[in-house]
Formats: C-alpha cells, sequence, structure tokens
C-alpha cells in the first residue's frame, strides 16, 4: 500500500473518531464524564492540596522523607495545581485509557461496518486509523482537563505564567506518550473481541495474570525483576520527579511497546473474519 | 474473446468439518449479470465473503479484475452489500457514505456530491442527515445498497439486496440493478427466483458445496407454456383434473404438469402445430376458463426446481 494512501486513510478514520467525540451521543457522554471526574478532582482535591503543598513545613517534610526517590522535585513545577494534575493524571488516565478505547475495532466489526470499510481500506490502515483517532481524542480530553487546571491555578494566583503553560505542554506529551501502549493494548484487545465490554474484561485480566505471573517468577527467580521495566507503563515511576523537556528520553520504551502491539493488532485484524 | 472480471479455480472452503465450497471453479465475463441461487447454507454468503476478502479460503485461486480479493488496486471498484452489515447508527447516512467517498480516493467535495448522487438512486435524498440508527429496516438496506453504488465500481456484489424491502420498494431496486447493469458487472445472490430471472444473463446454483451453472435451452423453451388460471368469485370453477384433461386433448400436447394455484406447465411440439397458443386460448373460452398468466419457457424456478415442486397428473 502506498505511504500517500496509507497517511490519507489514517488522517479519514482519525477526523471521524474526532466526530464521534464532539459530534455524537456517545461522544458527547464521553466528555460529560470526562468533565464530572476532572470536576471533583480539581475541586474536592486539586485546589484543597495546593494550599498544603505551598506550605513550607510540608515542603520540608516532603524532601526529608522522599528526597532519595526525587519527589522533592514535584516542588519545582511551576505552579502547585499542575504538581497535583501531573500525579493524578499519570496514575488515574492509563486506566480510563483502557475504558474510553476499549471500542476501537469491536463494535463495527460485530456490526459488519467493517465490511463496507474494508473494501475501501487495507486493514493496516484501520488499525492505525482507529489507533491515531483515540490519541487524538485522549489529547483533546488531556488539553481540555489541562486548561481547567490552568484556570483555577490562575484563578488563585491572579495571573498565569509562561512556565506554567509551557509545564502543561509538557505534561501533556508525556501524557500521550504514557497513554500510547494502553491505547495500543486495546486496539489489539478490540481486534480481537467482538463487544467493547469483553475487549476491557480481557485488556484488565490479561494485565492482572501477567503481573501476578511475573510477580511468581520474581518471587523464585529475583533475577526476572527487569521484566517489570518492559510492562505498559513501567516508566510512569521514573516520570513522577522528572521534569523538563529532556524527560521525553524515557519515551523509548512506551513507543517500542505501542509499536509491537500495534503490529500484533494488525495481524490480529488481517487474520479476522470480518 | 472471453474477459472474465472474476475468476475462481477449485476454490474450497470448510468451517470445521463441514465443507461449505468444495473445489468450485467459475468465470463471469465483463458486462455479465449473474444470479447465485442455492438453499439456506449453501454457501452462497460464504463465496460472496471469499470474494470480498472478508475471510481466507482453504484452497484454491481467486480473482476479482485481475487481483486478490482485497487487494488496494480493488478500492473502488469492487463493491458489495453484504448480508446483515450494517452502517454505524451514531452516524448520519450521509456522512458515512461520504466517508467511504473518501476512503475511496475523492475529496470531500466530491465525496458528498456522490453521496447526494447515491442517495437519490435508491429514493433516500431526503435522508442524507438522518442518523442510521433512527432509519426503518428497508431504509437501512436501501442505505446499505447505496454505497455499493458509490464510485464508478466495476464489479458489484449483492447478497440478498431485495430481502426485507416491500414490494414497491424491491421492484425499484430490481429497476435500479437492471439500470446500472449495463456500465457495471453483478452477482446478485437471492431466494427470489422471479428476481433473478428478471435480472440476470447466467445462473449459478450452489449445492451440496458444487457450483453448477444452469444453462437456459432455447430449444426446449420453445415448446413450453407456463400457464396461470384466475380464480375467485368472477371465474368459473376450475378442476385441475378437468383442465389438464382438456389441454391434453389438444393437437401436439406431449405433457400436463399441474401445480399449486392452478399453475399449468405445457409441453408440445411445435412442429405439429404452429398456432398452439391461439388454440389454447381457444379451449380456455370454450370452458369458460380465464388465464391469469401465460408466458412461453418454464421459469428459472421450474427448470431449477421443477423435479422436486411439481406433481405429474396423469
Amino acid at each position: 500500500m502506498s505511504i500517500t494512501l496509507l497517511l490519507r486513510q489514517i488522517r479519514l478514520f482519525s477526523q471521524v473518531e474526532l466526530s464521534r467525540l464532539w459530534l455524537t451521543r456517545r461522544g458527547l457522554m464521553t466528555l460529560a464524564a470526562t468533565a464530572v471526574v476532572w470536576f471533583f478532582l480539581l475541586r474536592y482535591a486539586i485546589a484543597p492540596a495546593t494550599e498544603i503543598l505551598q506550605e513550607p513545613n510540608f515542603q520540608k517534610s516532603l524532601t526529608a522523607a522522599f528526597g532519595m526517590l526525587g519527589l522533592h522535585q514535584l516542588l519545582n513545577w511551576p505552579a502547585p495545581e499542575l504538581t497535583l494534575y501531573w500525579m493524578l493524571s499519570l496514575i488515574l488516565l492509563p486506566f480510563l485509557s483502557l475504558v474510553f478505547t476499549a471500542n476501537q475495532l469491536s463494535s463495527d466489526a460485530a456490526r459488519g461496518t467493517l465490511r463496507f470499510i474494508s473494501l475501501r481500506s487495507s486493514r493496516t490502515a484501520i488499525v492505525l486509523g482507529r489507533f491515531c483517532g483515540q490519541l487524538i481524542v485522549q489529547l483533546c480530553l488531556i488539553l481540555l482537563s489541562l486548561a481547567a487546571t490552568l484556570a483555577i491555578s490562575a484563578w488563585r494566583q491572579g495571573s498565569i505564567s509562561w512556565q506554567a503553560i509551557e509545564a502543561a505542554l509538557l505534561i501533556s506529551c508525556h501524557l500521550l506518550i504514557v497513554l500510547m501502549p494502553f491505547t495500543a493494548l486495546m486496539t489489539v484487545f478490540s481486534a480481537w473481541a467482538r463487544s467493547s465490554r469483553l475487549a476491557l474484561s480481557l485488556a484488565i485480566v490479561s494485565l492482572g495474570v501477567v503481573f501476578g505471573l511475573l510477580s511468581w517468577l520474581i518471587y523464585h527467580q529475583p533475577g526476572a525483576a527487569f521484566l517489570l521495566e518492559y510492562m505498559p507503563g513501567a516508566q510512569i515511576w521514573q516520570l513522577i520527579p522528572a521534569q523538563g523537556w529532556q524527560s521525553l528520553q524515557l519515551a523509548a520504551l512506551p513507543l517500542a511497546q505501542t509499536a509491537v502491539l500495534l503490529l500484533i493488532a494488525q495481524q490480529i485484524l488481517s487474520r479476522r473474519a470480518l | 474473446m472471453n474477459n472474465p472480471i472474476i475468476k475462481v479455480s477449485q476454490l474450497a472452503k470448510s468451517y470445521g468439518r463441514h465443507k461449505v465450497l468444495n473445489n468450485i471453479s467459475f468465470e463471469i465475463n465483463k458486462g455479465e449479470t449473474v444470479a447465485l441461487i442455492g438453499q439456506n447454507g449453501a454457501g452462497k454468503t460464504t463465496l460472496f465473503s471469499l470474494l470480498c476478502g472478508y475471510i481466507k479460503a482453504d484452497s484454491g485461486s481467486m480473482q476479482l479484475l485481475g487481483q486478490q480479493p482485497g487487494s488496494q488496486t480493488l478500492f473502488g471498484k469492487v463493491s458489495a452489500l453484504p448480508q446483515d452489515a450494517q452502517l454505524d447508527p451514531a452516524f448520519s447516512i450521509g456522512e458515512q457514505l461520504s466517508f467511504y467517498g473518501q476512503l475511496q480516493g475523492l475529496s470531500a467535495r466530491a465525496a458528498r456530491a456522490e453521496t447526494e448522487r447515491v442517495l437519490a438512486l435508491v429514493d433516500l435524498a431526503a435522508h442524507y442527515h438522518t442518523k442510521a440508527g433512527a432509519l426503518s429496516h428497508g431504509m437501512r438496506k436501501r442505505a446499505c445498497m447505496a454505497q455499493a453504488f458509490i464510485g464508478s465500481p466495476a464489479l458489484i456484489l449483492l447478497d440478498e439486496p431485495t430481502a426485507g424491502l416491500d414490494p414497491a420498494n424491491a421492484l425499484h431496486i430490481r429497476e435500479l440493478i437492471s439500470d446500472l447493469s449495463q456500465h457495471a458487472s453483478f452477482l446478485i445472490s437471492s431466494h427470489n427466483i422471479f428476481e433473478l430471472e428478471r435480472l440476470c444473463n447466467k445462473v449459478f446454483y450452489l449445492q451440496d458445496g458444487q457450483l453448477q451453472q444452469h444453462h437456459a435451452q432455447p430449444s426446449e423453451s420453445a415448446a413450453h407454456l407456463s400457464l396461470q388460471l384466475a380464480t375467485g368469485a368472477d371465474a368459473a370453477a376450475v378442476d385441475s383434473s378437468e383442465v389438464c384433461q382438456q389441454l391434453r386433448q389438444l393437437k401436439g400436447v406431449t405433457e400436463v404438469t399441474a401445480g399449486r394455484n392452478h399453475e399449468y406447465q405445457l409441453s408440445y411440439q411445435p412442429q405439429v402445430v404452429d398456432d398452439f397458443d391461439i388454440r389454447l386460448l381457444q379451449c380456455l373460452a370454450a370452458n369458460g376458463w380465464q388465464y391469469k398468466q401465460l408466458s412461453k419457457g418454464k421459469s428459472l424456478e421450474q427448470q431449477l426446481f421443477a423435479s422436486k415442486k411439481a406433481a405429474i397428473v396423469e
């Protein structure tokens, strides 16, 4: 397949996913759910915790307790709201990503819509197009929640600094890269399963089983602990204290994981009867 | 010289131990409208799915326009109405068909214009903005059919195109296929024999995993008549055995077969009597029998299933 046609079709699939977010009932429900989750986080977690995070005693305690782990770096973000957003989103968004991106292919396959599409597009383009579309949708949700976080910061401080905007952009880049392997994982399971619910269940069970097996293996063979570093999201703990654009060097692992998972998804869809 | 648009050789497909297609081979030439007939479970949809590239064959080869099914070269040139496939209920049918047009390589504007054209073909022009989920079953079916006409496909595969449509829309679709068959080749699967008889110039009969091509026999057809007598308040009472007896007395008649609903198949020797039709009408008039339908030759249904369906009245 020519690269030009592939890129064109990926763009078209991505546009459809964006339309699905902004113009369909299901998309608007996703937006509403995201807004509700972030409203409660911002209102009852981030806003009150911001005051605590600014107290000198708390900062001293954090540095004393977690200085070895580098967590005191968290205090260096230009706004305390961003510190809390960064920590919460790194832990929460991968799980939310599994839920929101579970229906990349399964419904269309079950309904037969993929039969119409596959007469006009390669299955590779379908897989990559849906994946990219889901990433763009998640980027929209991240940017919206970051904008709300910055708005709270601006409201508290009376202004907003360029450093805070730059930090927000860095956070959005990092989060997008963190979510890539999780989204690709759901591409795999939605290419395989007949429904989004089954795809989500399979993903959760599979992750649990793999973690369980690895834990058992590491218990008996401590030398195998390095395998945990190849699991999706393994770089998150290193990312928490990370600062600055140079921290993007941690992106190599999630990008490689994403490539492998997308290759598996492409192979599954290519062999699947539509 | 034949110009095969579909070339299938030794194609086989099994589900578990059940062999659905058993080394079938056939060709369809450019410009032909071909019917695919078979009982439920005969493998018609499997054959369609193989030709569309939805499933893989166990063995054998297929070529559509000289390419493997699913090849990029076929995008926009081969289209299909798969059985039971549905559009996404979340989007309007216009949006989805425009998207399909763009996938085929049309610009956004051209895809919209093409969508309006094909929706008008199936009488859904006013429903461009209607969500697929809000359409009735028949309208959804027509919308699905419209997607098969986007662009200028050289080959259109239709699996049960009029199933679930009301008679008026089924007639409209038949007329549409008839018009479009001037520009594209069709492979149509249906259980409606009368529909296929009107539309198709070649018939494939799929049974027990084997494909048989049905050939009409002109010499035999010319010596047959299909007759259906009118019944009801205005028509005289009709006794099938008496009708058969009277018809058998006509000069040149070799066989009379009675079916249900006062349908009769007559075989006669045209070389013995050249005005057989007139003599037949005179016989009906003399007995006070009104006819509902009289046609030359055996119907496709009779040709394919006569041995199972009709009871010979001696």
